[in-house]
This record gives C-alpha cells, structure tokens and sequence, in this order.
C-alpha cells in the first residue's frame, strides 16, 4: 500500500515527512472525531481493545450481581469458587494480553503507513500518512 | 471501612520481633550498600539526567524499572494482607493495580513519551498554559508523594523490627534515611538502574518465599498461583467472607475501589515519569507492557499468599480460632506484615524469611525513591524554577530538589510513626487523589484539544476538594478526633477516601468541559502541541512535542540525542535552534 498517493497532489511539491508533520498539525484533535486516517485506524484499535478490557474487569464481579450462585458455588481448579479465581488470576492476565494485543496492533499500523522508530530510519519515499486509505 | 489503626507500638505480635537476626541483617545491608553503590556510580550533575535519565532506557530495563516503582510495601505486603481481611474485597485491589497499565498504555503512554518535557506539573503548565495550573499539579505531586510514603515508611518499619529486632519507630527512622540519603546522592538515572535491580530482588524474594511455603505445607508444587484452589476453600471454611463477595463492603465499594486504583494509576506522576525516560514512544508502549508482566508475577501470587497465611494463623496462632475475626485475629500490623509472617509460621529457615522481609524494604525503598524523585522535580523544577525565580542555574535547583527530598522525608517520618492506616489503604487514598485531580486533565488534555486552561484549573480545584475532601471525612479527622465514625457517614458511603474516584472522576470531567466550553478556545500553538503528541510521525530521542509543534520539525539535534537521524527525514523551512537540552 506504499505506492497509492495519488490523492496527494497538492502536497505532491513537498517530500513526505513534511506532509505528515504539517498535516497532523492542521488537523483537531478529539477523541470522539478522529481528523486523519491514522487516527481513525488507532482509534478504532483503542475503542476495541478498551471495550474488551471493561468486559475482563469489570465483568466478574458485575456477573455476581446476575448470578450469584453460579459465580460463587462453581468450583475450578480444585477448589477455587470461580469469581474469585476470575478475579485474582484471569483478570490480570487479561489485561496483560490485551496490552499485548494493543502493542502488536499499534506497531502493525506503524508498518501500514510506514513508520519507523529505528535510529537509522529510512524515510525517504515511505507512504505519506494521510494517503493510502480509501 | 476504614478503621484508624492503633498506634503501632511494639506490642506481643505473632511475628518474631525483639531480637536481631544476624543473616537477614546482612542480606538488607548488603542491599542497601548495593543501591547505594549503584547510586553512587551512576551520580548525575546535569538536570536532564536527574529527572529522565537523558531520555536512555530501554523498553525491558524500564519495563523492570516500572515494576519496581510501582510494587511498593502496598503491592508486597498490603494487597496479601487486604486479601486475608477482606476476601474478595481485597481483590479490588489485584484488579485495579494491574489492569490500569492498560488505560495507561491505550490513551496516555506514547502520548506522554511525544510531549516530552520533564514532570507532569511540566505537562499540565505547558498544555494549559498557565503558571496557576503548574503550580496546581505541583502541590498535588507533592500531596501525592507525601500521602503515598506513608504507606511505605510504615512497612519498612514493620520490616526493621522483624530483621534488626529494633522498635517501629526506629525502623522507620533508619531506612528511611537510607533511603533520603539514597536518593538524594543518585537521582532518576541511578534509581533507573537501582529499580531494574530492586525488581529483580523484591520478585525473587517474593517468589521464593511462596513456593517454599507451597512446598513445605504440601500446599503446592510447580505453579503455586494456579494450585491454591484448595486452601482457599479450606480458607473459606473457616472465614465464610474470605470467599463471599460483597461481606466486607457491596458491590459499589467493589468497584468503585478498582476505579480509583484504575485511574489513579494513570495520573501518577511518578508512574508518568518512567515514560519520559525512554528513547521513543514505542519503547514506551513496550515497556508498558514489559512493566505490567512483571507487576503480574507479584500479583498473581498475593491472592496465594492470603490463603497460605491465612491456614497457617489458623493453624499455629489461634489454633482453629480464624484468622480475619474473632479471638487473635490478625491485627493490622500483624496484617501487614502477612507475607513475611507466612514464611516464619511455615518454618522456613530465618535467612529465607530474612530474603522476604529484605525483598519487601527493596520493594518499598524502590518506590519511595520514585515518589521522591517527582516531588523534588515537581518543588525544583515546576514551583522554584517556573514559578519564583526563571533563571534559576542548574546548581540551585539541584539544591531546591534535594531540600525537599530532606524535608518531605522527615515530614513522612513523622507521621509513618504512627500511621493512620493499614499500608494498602494508605496508598489507595494516593490513588484516589491521583485519579480524581490528574487523570481528567491528562486524558482530556491528550485527547480533546479545546480543553482550557480556565477548564483545567476548575477541574483540578474540584477534584483537590473531592479526594481531599473524602479523606478528611472517613481517616483524618476521625484519627487525630479519636472518635471512630466518619464525619458524614453518608459521604463515606459513596465517597469513601480510598475510592473517591468513581464519582470525583465524572464530576471532574464535566467540570471541565463545561467550563472549557464557556471559555475561550486555547492558543494555536497549544493545539498544534496536543496535535503533534498524535502524530504518528516518529520524532528524535531528545525532543519534545513543543520544538516540532512550534518550528514544524526542524531541530538540529540536541548535544547527544541520535542526530544522524532525523536530519534526512524532515525538509525544513526554519531551523531556529530550541535551547539545547543537555549541557555535558
């Protein structure tokens, strides 16, 4: 996807890393209104993943309320009462893997509009960060 | 909900106190000379170095280094004591001092890393361009430290009477000015180092205390956090509440505690901090991640802890009487000294306790090193420099930063000699005023650029009055009253000091958009500021959001900082220098 920049003719005069910085700074930052592609595509990541991490959390001790008995007689693992093994060992562990998830997702988009955090980044001719999406 | 606790005085305690042990003497001392050492290798002159480590460390080391500052006494020995009293309550705890990391990581981590400026007083006086907003946030670092050091002061006195056979009062005099004198000698780049080792000691010490106790008592083998489901049974046999979920409060004090924890650990300003130390924003997610596993491998055992300990009190203390109620219940202190009491009831060999009881003062050092770190940027940096004297030389604010850590030092002393509650809460209360007067402003600071300076200042006014508020109510006034009640026991109901959160955050936020609505929209090149922290252009080692956001990108490279880089990457137009970073 690094070759589609054909809706960048206006900036087409200038190299790329310019059009990313310049962009970004042009564009309103609010959450709920993501202004740039980019924005949008990590949004959508965090929006996802902040979702599932209310379900680990706060899910547990929300499901006692509906169905006590189930939380509390179900046994696992030889004797723990499943909310409480839910909550001391499966939802750290949750969120550990969500912050994993969200990390490789994160640096997934870096690799889709061609950014590099190596010392010796080659820019040059990259992906502009506000082309490539449809 | 929250009991003031008796003053602590040396008084007849399940745990082996009164007599010097030579072998865990010497594990502590040789630790303590370790950290010192190392502090004193890695002696820092210059600024930038005192407060982020030049902007140097790796996603592991910082990984690790978070993990230590963040597992203080409350994490090694708070969270198994709160679990052993309260059951399932005390779990809130678990959950809302891991699962945060992730807020931290999703909305604020990178965007922190990309603004770059040293402290969060820093942050919140740059994003809201205003001095009373700096010195806001720079009071409130310093009540947050202050706060939070009790906690820590009081485990380490627990510790000294275990290991040297001292008095509280003395133990805690003693290694908090170990850690005074520490800290002042090293600054972040030292205590960076120091934290990666300090983790590696409280984790070990930590982990080898559980699994002897699982293997001695035959309560586990190879993976204790998994294996405990039959003492915890066998512990709820005893105490129906160490199981039943809503005895110790209901389901709103349930999750209103894990909120606060939650969002207080995303407005930490020492936790912040530790992201301004990395080399790039993506070393900062990483190391967030990094730093939550290893959080994790303490967590996951201090519910395993709780039951162990709570089967042996029953055993060997009251004999078949309990161990969170009734006659020879677990006092507070005994409580909080839990994890170590476990290993000396398994009889364990006295180095071995010695090991654990040592893991536990690395555990607190590490994070009072933190805490005091930030409180001196936020008293050198953000009130002496900014506020009072601009020109401030580099000498002199070394000579502020360090004045504070004396004095905030002593001042924890002195109230950790008779602390008015039990490690975990202590610290829970610095969440709370963290969550309720920081998060609101970073998070809307980041993520909705309108937001105003007038919007700020109102929210963290409310949130000061909030948090504080709520602990007045239920702790202080009730401790230094004696009497037992809170002051508005409906307040503490729904506003409870260690949670106030759950409702300061909501309240916070619409505060802050309502009068960021009704005020004049911020500066441009504050806007370009909040911008440039979301772009997704990657920006060099030493700078800060506020040199691209204001010169469009070019920077010729701080004294040290990577300039092979960026030069190539960013066609310029003006390349006014900022002032250079560093001065080596």
């Amino acid at each position: 996807m690094s070759d589609n920049t054909s809706q960048d003719t206006e900036h087409a005069a200038e190299t790329d890393g310019g059009v990313k910085t310049e962009a970004y700074l042009d564009k309103e930052i609010n959450i709920f209104k993501p202004a740039t592609p980019f924005m949008r595509d990590h949004l959508r990541v965090i929006w996802l993943s902040f979702v599932a991490w209310i379900v680990v959390v706060f899910g547990p001790t929300t499901a006692i309320l509906f169905a006590p008995e189930f939380m509390t007689e179900t046994t696992v693992l030889g004797g723990f009462p499943l909310h409480f093994f839910l909550a001391a060992i499966v939802t750290p562990l949750g969120a550990l893997l969500l912050s994993v998830g969200y990390a490789m997702q994160r640096d997934r988009l870096d690799t889709k509009y061609g950014i590099s955090h190596e010392e010796a980044a080659e820019s040059d001719g990259t992906v502009a960060a506000d082309g490539g999406e449809p | 909900m929250i009991e003031a606790v008796d003053p602590v005085i040396l008084q007849e305690t399940a745990l082996d106190v009164g007599e010097f042990k030579l072998v865990p003497a010497l594990t502590v001392a040789a630790m303590l000379i370790l950290f010192l050492g190392v502090g004193y290798f890695f002696r820092v002159a210059a600024v930038d170095e005192l407060w982020v480590a030049g902007r140097s460390i790796g996603s592991i080391e910082n990984g690790m280094a978070i993990g230590a500052n963040w597992m203080s006494a409350a994490s090694y020995l708070g969270v198994a004591s709160l679990v052993a009293l309260s059951g399932y309550f005390g779990l809130a705890y678990v959950v809302g001092w891991t699962t945060g990391y992730f807020i931290l990581l999703i909305f604020l981590a990178a965007q922190f890393r990309r603004f770059g400026k040293y402290t969060a007083p820093d942050f919140v006086g740059d994003r809201f361009y205003s001095d009373w907003a700096r010195g806001i946030a720079a009071f409130t670092t310093l009540a947050i430290a202050f706060t939070y050091a009790i906690g820590q002061a009081s485990g380490m006195g627990l510790m000294a009477q275990y290991i040297f056979g001292i008095s509280y009062e003395m133990g805690v005099i003693l290694l908090m000015g170990v850690t005074i004198a520490y800290v002042a000698l090293s600054g972040m780049l030292g205590t960076t180092k120091n934290m990666a080792i300090q983790y590696v000691i409280l984790i070990i010490a930590f982990t080898l205390g559980l699994y002897a106790v699982g293997w001695s008592q035959g309560y586990s083998t190879v993976l204790p956090y998994l294996e405990f489901g039959s003492e915890v049974s066998a512990a709820a046999a005893i105490e129906t509440q160490f199981v039943e979920p809503f005895a110790a409060a209901g389901y709103y004090g349930w999750i209103a505690l894990a909120f606060s924890l939650i969002v207080g650990t995303c407005g930490l300003p020492h936790v912040l901090v530790r992201f301004y130390t990395v080399e790039n924003e993506r070393t900062a997610r990483w190391s967030t991640v990094w730093g939550l596993f290893f959080i994790c491998l303490l967590y996951w055992g201090t519910a395993a802890y709780a039951a162990f300990g709570g089967l042996l009190y029953n055993e060997e203390v009251t004999e078949g009487g309990g161990f969170a109620t009734g006659d020879g219940e677990m006092l507070g202190i005994e409580a909080d000294a839990l994890v170590v009491l476990t290993t000396q009831l398994a009889d364990l060999p006295e180095w071995l306790v010695g090991l654990v009881a040592a893991g536990a003062v690395a555990a607190a050092l590490a994070t009072t090193a933190g805490l005091f770190i930030t409180a001196s940027s936020a008293a050198a940096h953000d009130i002496y420099t900014n506020l009072y004297k601009d020109n401030a030389t580099q000498r002199e604010q070394m000579i502020v930063g360090r004045a504070t850590i004396l004095g905030i030092g002593a001042l924890v002393t002195l109230i950790g000699l008779n602390p008015p509650a039990l490690i975990g809460e202590l610290v829970a209360m610095a969440f709370a005023i963290a969550g309720s007067i920081f998060f609101p402003v970073f998070f809307l600071g980041l993520w909705w650029e309108n937001t105003t300076k007038e919007g700020a200042i109102a929210g963290m006014l409310a949130g000061i009055v909030l948090s504080f508020g709520a602990i007045l109510n239920d702790t202080a006034i009730p401790m230094y009253t004696g009497v037992e009640e809170a002051v508005f026991p409906t307040v503490a109901t729904w506003l409870p000091g260690t949670s106030s959160a759950l409702l300061g955050v909501p309240i916070v936020f619409s505060v802050i958009i309502v009068v960021s609505v009704l005020t004049d929209e911020p500066p441009e090149d504050v806007k370009r500021l909040v911008r440039q922290c979301h772009s997704p252009e990657p920006m060099q080692q030493m700078e800060s959001a506020e040199d691209i956001a204001t010169d469009g990108g070019l920077e010729d490279g701080a004294a040290d900082g990577g300039s092979a880089t960026d030069v190539a990457d960013r066609p310029t137009d003006d390349d006014t220098d900022s002032e250079p970073e560093t001065e080596e």
